[in-house]
């Protein structure tokens, strides 16, 4: 396969798609610097919290911080409840957290009893925060719901629920919820069986047993809470009762912890700072959190300027960016977080950061979609860690940063490969054309037969190729020197020896006529015969030079080719009365631009050549004939065949392919040439072909 | 005795042709450089300079020698005796008023015969006109004697050559001379495309009196002929 020079180059400047690969590289370390910036950064944030919110026990006491430890369904967690929540116990409000939803079933029963099934009793609860109330819900599965019979005054022979909890002073209290119908609710206080209005709620029917949702003011609350549904089913006197946590010790109640207003009211400052903040106490639980992890990218994204963009950064974000884009990812504003709504955080930022140490993760998103950064600061109390500040940020605005680094990148990559390629491919284009150029000219310079026919003509370029130029131009030229030398040798050759052969021949003469001796006469004969066919030879090859001159300068004239080759045709037949001539001849007129005497002389050299090699007995077949346009004439002539490779030399200067033993006259091969010569002069061609045991001569003359 | 001028190079030749003419009967003195001669001959013109053209270093040495004697002389006969026989020497060398141009393959004994024939023509030229001898041809007249041709009623300057070649095809008119045919009568040597020049000359001649001249024929392949019309 042929690889041009272009092509080459082409290949070669795909090294510049590089470019691109080391410019990602770099944005790709910048990035990472970045990040490593925003982790300092993060880290200084939540030092910064921390340092607000150490030795200050006053905000931990209230919140059961100094539990040895909490569990799960008995120390309950008010979520932070985003939207209000209409008490109605249909419970769609609480939709987004039904995640947090807790199963409370068999291994919270009161008393042990193996008989128990979920469809029995069981319930899922859960417990908010919203504004200044508390809220709670209860979907409560219960085969045989019992309501409270309408004229009966105890509160506990049906199915109720119990709430207990230990108020601001640390006492314990406890309400019952028991109706006699579904719909609004109040509670009632266990000890006085009054109405207790400031716990309301709804009791609702279901399919599976009821629901019930209710809320009581924040400021009854202590740090402990404890529900339990009691179920009465028809003809059980026992109650089965499952908990939340023991309601009647003081001891074993479970605790509460409401995400603190103080200490929100101390980090709410970050949210606008472009940071999501949790404080965790030392249970993993959210005391409280502020910010979006959504727009918290810490403020890196707000570097880009927003502006009226120009016509550029149109077109940039019109056509250049849709492409851009297809490699590089836009930060998502969408993600699912997982921390959004847990109760307790978890990571290995936390653990080191409860252990004392401050420290930063990263992890992606569930989706993948983005990543976030967090790093836990310990809070001191008394050199007791009793939680940690927890800063998480996205790496959203690094990644707009690298975006935009990129797409400049890209625009200047795109720029240099446009440019670069594009001045390759030119510069490649005009090396070689040049370089074509040369070679045509190389080309023409030397015909088929080896001749030297033009000039090569010098670039004058000071580099490679200009060089080249010159030294083929310089090569030609001698080569043109030479040729011309060469094909000058005849003329040259028989006018120097003429002198000689003169001489020879005068002296030879005089010797003759003053030698009357007999046997030196044969000798004086031999030599002058030799004289003779010496000077045969010299005029032989005069004629050829002769004819070069004479075409160079001969005047072309219109005439009929039919009628000289018609008329030559009668000659020969005279001229040789031994052969036989088979004569397809046209009479159709055919006027032709040249030189008569010149196409008789064609025809002399080719009848003769056709003569010498005839076999006896054969006839020489002359065919003449005009054919679209084009006269063409050819003599064949049973005989030797050419040697297969001479077919086109036989035509050359002195190229002669006789046996020299056959040759009675001296033959320097000059007649075939100068038959080209004057088919070069009419601008016809002339070839040779071995054809059925013989040898065609065919001349065809372009219309 | 006729006095005749070598202008000649090369001795060997030189002495060949002085001893060949000599013994013919003419007072020979051979020249080797064309400044000895020039200084010579124009003191003390010969009767027939036979001048080679390159003499020495100089290349055309011949061709100034030839100019000066025909400044001088008119009449003077010259041949060129010479080994170049391109086109361009053979018409130069004519046309500066040489009678002929051989060149050096040339036998002695046909150069001997040149030589005669000029001297006869000469001769002739200065002897009175004899009518009797005349061919005519239409407004063709050849006078043998004198190598003179004349066409309606002009004088031809013909060379030696031309005249033969003139005389061979007028004697025979419309019979096809070959050029073979030509060459013995005018006892030249050379090869068909020397002929054809003469023949193109010898019209362009004609022409020159006569714009309508159309007697010379090419037969292509064969040869000439003179058409009597």
């Amino acid at each position: 396969m042929r690889i041009g020079l272009r092509t080459k180059v082409v290949v070669l400047s795909s090294f510049l798609l590089l470019l691109p690969w080391l410019g990602h590289q770099y944005v790709a370390e910048m990035e990472n610097f970045l990040r490593l910036g925003q982790e300092k950064n993060l880290v200084a944030t939540s030092r910064a919290l921390a340092t607000a919110l150490h030795d200050r026990p006053k905000l931990f006491d209230s919140q059961a911080s100094f539990l040895e430890s909490v569990e799960k369904g008995r120390d309950l967690y008010a979520y932070n409840i985003v939207g209000p929540i209409q008490l109605d116990g249909k419970l769609q409000d609480w939709q987004p957290y039904l995640p947090l939803v807790w199963h409370y079933g068999d291994a919270y029963l009161t008393q042990d009893n193996a008989m128990h099934s979920d469809e029995d009793i069981s319930f899922k609860h859960m417990v908010g925060k919203y504004k200044d109330y508390l809220y709670a819900q209860f979907s409560v599965t219960d085969d045989d719901v019992v309501m409270r019979g309408r004229n009966t005054i105890s509160l506990e022979r049906n199915d109720h629920l119990k709430i207990a909890f230990t108020n601001l002073e640390g006492e314990v209290k406890t309400y019952l919820i028991s109706t006699k119908q579904a719909g609004w609710v109040n509670a009632f206080d266990a000890e006085t069986k009054m109405p207790f209005t400031q716990i309301q709620g709804y009791f609702r029917l279901t399919k599976q047993g009821y629901n019930i949702e209710l809320r009581l003011p924040l400021t009854l609350l202590g740090n402990k809470l404890g529900f339990a549904i009691l179920d009465k089913d028809q003809g059980e006197e026992e109650l089965a009762e499952i908990a939340t946590s023991n309601l009647n010790e003081q001891q074993s109640l479970g605790s509460i912890l409401v995400p603190s207003p103080e200490i929100e009211e101390i980090i709410k400052g970050m949210a606008r700072a472009g940071s999501r903040v949790f404080v965790v106490d030392q249970h993993r639980r959210v005391l409280a959190d502020a910010g979006n992890i959504k727009s918290a990218d810490g403020g890196w994204g707000d570097t880009i300027k927003k502006r009226k963009p120009s016509r550029w950064e149109q077109f940039e974000e019109e056509y250049l960016h849709p492409i851009y884009y297809k490699i590089l990812t836009r930060p998502a504003t969408e993600f699912t977080d997982i921390t959004r709504d847990v109760a307790a955080l978890d990571g290995s930022h936390i653990n080191a950061a409860l252990d004392g140490h401050a420290k930063s993760t990263w992890r992606l998103t569930p989706d993948q979609k983005a990543v976030i950064l967090s790093a836990a600061y310990p809070i001191w109390i008394d050199d007791q860690v009793m939680g940690a500040v927890i800063a998480e940020e996205t790496t959203n605005g690094i990644r707009e940063i690298r975006n935009k680094a990129f797409e400049k990148l890209f625009n200047v990559i795109l720029a240099i490969m446009l440019i670069g390629t594009l001045s390759l491919f030119l510069f490649a284009s005009i090396i070689s054309t040049r370089i074509r150029r040369l070679r045509d000219a190389a080309e023409k310079a030397i015909d088929a037969q080896g001749r030297v026919t033009g000039k090569i003509d010098k670039q004058f370029s000071s580099d490679e190729i200009g060089d080249l130029s010159r030294s083929f131009a310089s090569i030609v030229n001698r080569l043109g020197g030479y040729t011309h030398y060469l094909e000058n040798m005849s003329s040259r050759l028989s006018h120097e020896l003429r002198t000689p052969v003169a001489v020879v021949r005068s002296s030879l003469e005089s010797l003759e006529l003053q030698n009357t001796h007999e046997p030196s006469q044969k000798y004086i004969a031999r030599a002058k015969e030799g004289v003779a066919r010496l000077n045969k030879i010299l005029t032989t090859m005069s004629e050829a030079t002769r004819l070069e001159h004479a075409i160079e300068n001969s005047q072309k004239e219109q005439f009929n080719l039919s009628e000289v080759i018609n008329g030559c045709m009668q000659g020969y037949t005279l001229a040789y009365p031994n052969k036989h001539f088979n004569l397809a001849l046209s009479d159709e007129a055919y006027a032709l631009n040249g030189v008569p005497e010149f196409i008789a002389q064609l025809l002399d050299k080719l009848i003769s050549n056709a003569v010498d090699f005839a076999e006896k007995e054969t006839s020489i077949e002359v065919n003449y004939h005009i054919t679209s346009g084009k006269a063409q004439f050819s003599i064949f002539n049973a005989g030797p065949l050419l040697p297969p490779d001479m077919a086109n030399h036989i035509f050359d200067s002195m190229v002669s392919v006789r046996e020299s033993s056959k040759q009675k006259e001296p033959h320097l091969g000059l007649g075939l040439y100068m038959a080209r010569l004057i088919c070069d002069f009419h601008g016809a061609t002339i070839t040779a072909t071995n054809k059925n045991q013989g040898v065609e001569f065919l001349v065809t003359f372009k219309g | 005795m006729k006095k005749i001028a070598i202008i000649e190079d090369q001795d060997a030749i030189r002495e060949n042709y002085i001893d060949m003419l000599e013994s013919q009967g003419y007072l020979v003195k051979g020249y080797a450089d064309r400044i000895s001669a020039q200084d010579e001959l124009l003191a003390n013109l010969p009767d027939l300079a036979i001048i080679d053209i390159g003499l020495g270093d100089e290349i055309d040495g011949g061709f100034m020698l030839c100019q000066a004697l025909r400044a001088k002389s008119q009449t003077l006969p010259i041949i060129f005796l010479t080994a170049r026989d391109n086109e361009i020497d053979t018409v130069s060398g004519l046309r500066m008023g040489a009678d002929d141009y051989l060149t050096k393959d040339i036998s002695l004994a046909h150069l001997a015969a040149r030589i005669s024939a000029i001297f006869r023509r000469q001769l002739a030229l200065n002897t009175p006109q004899q009518q009797a001898q005349l061919i005519e041809r239409g407004e063709l007249v050849i006078d043998p004697e004198r190598m003179q041709v004349t066409w309606q009623g002009v004088t031809i300057d013909l060379t030696v050559t031309e005249y033969w070649l003139v005389h061979a095809l007028a004697i025979r008119p419309g019979h096809v001379k070959q050029r073979n045919d030509l060459m013995n009568e005018a006892k030249i040597y050379v090869d068909d495309s020397t002929i054809t020049s003469h023949i193109k000359r010898i019209r362009k001649k004609f022409l020159k009196i006569d714009n309508a001249f159309d007697h010379i024929d090419t037969v292509y392949g064969m040869g000439y002929r003179w058409e009597a019309k």
